[in-house]
């Protein structure tokens, strides 16, 4: 018999190369949990096929391809899960893949504040504390999610975390009412309505500026910001019944950022009428949360838990902390992938501006002898100390006094992107088209450059 | 080759020459040494290789045979080297050999394809690609030979027509005894029979025997079809009702389906040596045809399906299981799925993932029936409740995050409900996504054409944060309701940049007014005071604009004061098409001069 045509070895399907762009399969058992380190200036891709998974708390559309970039995710699956990803810089061998062991914990405690909300109008106020990496965030995040999934509960986020800008550059203190769903793919939990149009529902903040990098640099400033919070918020509730049922979730610094004592944590919790405290530790930990528990009992009694370290949390280096807050800046000014934005690029000349900045107790040490540590100090106009800066605008007229700026409103932020001391102008970007607002400034500790 | 792997290599090959015949013990004997040594893989693999590309056609078959049963019984590396060639060894074969080897061969490979306890029970036995080529191929020849089957019959004698008939009608009572009333099937014996007699008398031509002969050669294979399809639909029946009992002796949970069961997964490697076909596909020496391997598939996935039904039935979750209810979903899913009302049903089950969500949204249906909340006393919120396992939330309560809610968004996975309002409030939110999409495309569209009057525009409106008195006054629904269309929302609050006066703390009203507005409404009291001003009163207000809304179809409106027609125009500057000077009052567009005047005379009155 002759050759049957169409049967010649066709060598296309051995040529089986690695392709950078190459889809893996991946198949997840219930109950378990894939960690993923996505390496900087990589990007992956993830479309769940079937089954349910979710990234902290927050459920992943089937047969959508969602793209995470410069972030460490916990891709929670639910149901056994079938998924496909894609990620040059991943090898497909050693993921990590793990059981998602605390996530009934979470399940306990989300139906029990969910018993509470149904039972009065006044929702639960849940405050989370423990120390650095112990997955605050990621149980804040989880409990938000679940929050609105069943009923169209609006749960107020505050974030009292200044090293991490959710909705916000980093820097704030923060408190937005979560009424929709959150961004699964973003870090700072979504859009806020400052960036305009966005593909999900975005977020209304509160941001009060504390400007500086860590609490001890000035922690009767961080206090009064969060005074100024505690008003604003309690002030919403009243007002707003839907988040006055739905409670509030609190995100705390870490513990070791805290003063011994704990005092602060009592502030807290009176400021914010917080009644139900999670420690997040170890059993090894128990020292800590036994004292804790001492020194909270009087205002809590025994709604206070412990939980261990979340399963899905990840050890954050202060390298990946800073990439972060990059993001959160860079996402304020030109939005993320899926909604670029563009900020609107203003000229001002020197004289046009009137920049404040706190005072940062820790360099400040011994050399001024300041009688108020909330006194704002005005700034120099000069290269050296504005280019690449981040600066708040405030509400306050630009002429008005440092006591006036310090507790204004927070207008929004700019991004000083040149400082020409020739022609004495800068140039600054602004989320909002129009000229720079006739506003008094404030100097953060925080840079971005390009 | 050190020297003793030579000799352990040499007697190997020894033997192999001597598979001249289907001989059960030599294989065996190869399958042994090839057990024993497997350090020798690579060198038995090379000459099994060589020795089925260079032995006579009628003896290659057995060459293979010696290779199915090393990999069936030996496993791994065999069948990972073997895989490399083994396309084009089984496609060379194939091409070389008779037309009963080549059904022996097919159902060999039929073999490999079920999944094998050498390779734990999941996998095929060779690597899937080797396999998937050897399939393709089969399909191809299949078609082919059917083409090719016309002009390999042998030329048409009475005599053999005879025994042909004779043979069909033997099928055909074999079928008539399963369906006795089968109308069809008598008259079939009937035409049987009298064609036999047409023939007998012998004034047939050629020609016309021919015809007769292609006839009954068609008739013949559909018959057989049917018959083995018998046979396979029993044996599957069989298996099924096994692993019912065994499902309902377990009161298993819901058990995922990973990998689709193939059929006769226990068929053992051995019916090979029989010299006979395994009685599955029936003993005939017929062509396979791409239909087989479709059916294959077909059973395997009908397979896992009934493992999730019976899982299912196991857990109590069908709560009247009559034996063929599985097949009652199908209906009932494929009369709501017009899609697949053209085709026969059973070609068309829907995907399996989609009948495990059906199910697993009743099953969460069902969970999820009697709880409530408020009264589960395992809910109150203290440091045992909620380390200790709560099957209530496990069971239950969890399924209110999820399927609890069965319709999922497909843009943003946000859960819907099957009550009407849930269904309003998702219509509304597909809305939503739709507008919202068509927004931020047009925003990036038009920046590339700024000019042209088209009614998409830039409208990458971005805000300030609100001034604190504005946002403890806020109120999300204004964001998230879906109801009245944003931007048509006259009360869109938007931070109002001019209220330092507020800045000091004190909450005077801070109703949501648009910066243009209470600018328009400084300026128009700032004039009453100072009525001197005017020519520059009227350039301040000439100036006045307001950004066309998004929702707005018509760019023209018509000033109700001096009915001329105002057209947007787009102000690069703002990157807004705007209306200029003009003012919104009450909803109704104006004129900011014309206002302006008629304000004027009437307050002057």
């Amino acid at each position: 018999m002759s050759l049957l045509p169409g049967l010649t070895d066709s060598n296309q399907a051995t040529d089986l190369f690695v392709d950078a762009n190459e889809v893996h399969k991946l198949v997840l058992k219930e109950e378990t949990e894939w960690k993923v380190e996505i390496p900087s200036s990589s990007k992956l891709t993830i479309t769940i096929r079937s089954g349910i998974a979710e990234i902290f708390g927050t459920e992943l559309a089937n047969d959508v391809e969602y793209t995470f970039s410069n972030w460490k995710i916990s891709l929670s699956a639910v149901e056994n899960v079938i998924l496909e990803w894609k990620c040059p810089d991943i090898p497909n061998k050693d993921l990590m893949i793990e059981p998602n062991t605390t996530s009934k914990y979470v399940y306990n405690l989300h139906f029990g504040l969910e018993k509470m909300r149904n039972s009065s109008f006044n929702g639960p106020r849940i405050l989370v504390v423990g120390n650095a990496n112990s997955g605050k965030t990621t149980l804040c995040r989880t409990l938000c999610s679940y929050a609105i999934k069943f009923k169209s509960y609006q749960p107020l986020f505050i974030n009292l975390n200044p090293h991490e800008g959710i909705f916000s550059p980093p820097g704030c203190l923060t408190a937005t009412p979560i009424s929709d769903i959150l961004d699964v793919q973003s870090q700072t939990w979504g859009q806020s309505m400052t960036s305009g149009a966005t593909e999900l529902h975005s977020k209304q903040p509160i941001v009060k500026n504390f400007g500086l990098e860590n609490i001890s640099e000035n922690r009767s400033l961080y206090w009064d910001n969060m005074n100024q919070l505690s008003n604003a918020v309690n002030e919403r509730l009243q007002n707003d019944v839907i988040v006055q049922r739905s409670g509030c979730i609190l995100n705390t610094p870490s513990l070791s950022d805290l003063d011994e004592e704990f005092n602060e944590l009592v502030t807290i919790i009176d400021r914010f009428k917080v009644n139900i405290v999670v420690v997040l530790a170890e059993q090894d930990e128990f020292t800590l949360f036994e004292k804790v528990k001492e020194t909270l009992r009087p205002y809590i009694g025994d709604f206070l838990i412990r939980l261990p370290k979340l399963s899905g949390r990840f050890e954050a280096d202060d390298a990946y902390k800073r990439s972060l807050q990059r993001t959160a800046i860079k996402e304020y000014f030109y939005g993320t992938p899926k909604t670029i934005l563009s900020p609107y690029a203003s000229g001002a000349d020197f004289e046009e501006i009137t920049v404040w900045k706190p005072i940062n107790m820790v360099e400040a040490q011994g050399t001024t002898s300041t009688s108020n540590p909330l006194q704002l100090l005005p700034v120099t106009v000069d290269a050296s100390t504005l280019q690449h800066a981040l600066v708040a605008i405030s509400y306050a007229d630009r002429k008005s006094s440092s006591s006036e700026v310090q507790k204004a409103s927070i207008l929004g932020f700019g991004l000083i992107t040149e400082v020409n001391e020739k022609k004495r102008k800068i140039r600054i970007l602004l989320p909002v088209p129009g000229r720079l607002p006739n506003k008094a400034m404030i100097l953060t500790s925080y840079r971005y450059l390009e | 080759m050190d020297k003793e792997t030579e000799i352990i290599v040499k007697d190997f090959t020894s033997v192999l020459d001597e598979l001249t015949f289907n001989s059960r013990p030599i294989i065996t004997t190869l399958t042994k040494i090839a057990e024993e040594n497997i350090s020798c893989a690579q060198y038995f693999v090379d000459a099994l290789e060589s020795r089925i590309e260079k032995c006579m056609p009628s003896q290659k078959l057995y060459a293979f045979y010696a290779l199915d049963s090393i990999c069936k019984n030996a496993g791994s590396p065999y069948t990972i080297y073997f895989s490399r060639n083994l396309f084009s060894l089984y496609r060379k074969t194939y091409l070389l050999v008779d037309n009963v080897t080549r059904t022996k061969l097919i159902n060999m490979f039929k073999t490999w394809m079920t999944p094998n306890e050498t390779t734990g029970g999941s996998l095929p036995l060779f690597e899937r690609g080797a396999l998937e080529r050897i399939e393709q191929f089969l399909i191809k020849a299949s078609a082919l030979h059917q083409k090719n089957f016309q002009s390999m019959l042998p030329t048409p004698t009475v005599p053999l027509l005879l025994r042909e008939i004779d043979k069909l009608a033997g099928l055909t009572n074999e079928r008539l005894r399963d369906q006795p009333n089968d109308q069809k099937l008598q008259t079939k014996l009937m035409v049987l029979s009298q064609l036999k007699q047409e023939l007998q008398r012998g004034k047939l031509s050629l020609d016309a025997l021919k015809q007769v002969q292609l006839q009954l050669t068609e008739v013949f294979a559909q018959d057989q079809q049917v018959l083995q399809e018998r046979v396979r639909y029993q044996q599957f029946q069989q298996e099924q009702q096994l692993k019912q009992r065994e499902r309902s002796t377990t009161t298993s949970s819901l058990e995922p389906t990973e990998t689709p069961m193939p059929l006769g997964t226990n068929n053992s490697p051995s019916p090979l040596f029989n010299g006979s076909v395994s009685s599955l596909f029936g003993n005939v020496s017929r062509i396979v045809t791409p239909e087989d391997f479709a059916e294959m598939e077909k059973a395997s996935k009908l397979t896992s399906i009934q493992t999730l039904f019976h899982s299912l039935n196991g857990a109590g979750l069908i709560f009247t299981p009559p034996k063929e209810s599985i097949v009652t979903l199908f209906d009932k899913i494929d009369s709501t799925n017009k899609l697949n009302s053209k085709k026969a049903k059973n070609n068309n089950l829907p995907s399996i993932s989609f009948l495990q969500d059906v199910v697993s949204n009743c099953k969460a249906y069902f969970a999820t029936a009697n709880v409530n909340i408020l009264n589960t006393p395992t809910l109150q919120l203290s440091q045992q409740n909620i380390v200790n396992d709560n099957p209530v939330v496990t069971k239950s309560l969890i399924h209110l995050l999820y399927r609890n809610k069965p319709n999922k968004c497909s843009t943003c996975g946000k859960r819907f409900g099957n009550s009407i309002e849930e269904r309003k409030l998702q219509t509304a939110h597909l809305d939503w996504h739709f507008r919202i999409n068509k927004r931020i495309k047009g925003s990036s569209t038009t920046n590339a054409q700024t000019n042209a009057m088209t009614s998409q525009k830039n409208i990458q409106s971005r805000n300030w944060y609100l001034h604190d008195s504005q946002w403890v006054k806020f109120n999300d629904d204004e964001i998230v309701s879906t109801q009245n269309t944003f931007n048509e929302n006259p009360k869109q609050t938007i931070a109002d940049v001019d209220q330092q006066k507020y800045a000091s703390g004190s909450n005077g009203s801070s109703t949501a007014t648009n910066i243009q507005m209470s600018n328009f409404e400084d300026m128009l009291s700032l004039n009453k005071n100072d009525a001197n001003n005017s020519t520059s009163e009227t350039a301040d207000l000439s100036k006045k604009y307001v950004i066309v809304p998004e929702s707005t179809e018509d760019m023209t409106f018509q000033c109700p004061v001096c009915k001329d027609s105002v057209t947007s125009v787009y102000d690069e500057e703002l990157g807004e098409w705007i209306w200029k000077n003009t003012v919104i009052i009450n909803g109704k567009k104006f004129h900011s001069t014309c206002y302006y005047e008629t304000i004027k005379n009437n307050s002057s009155l």
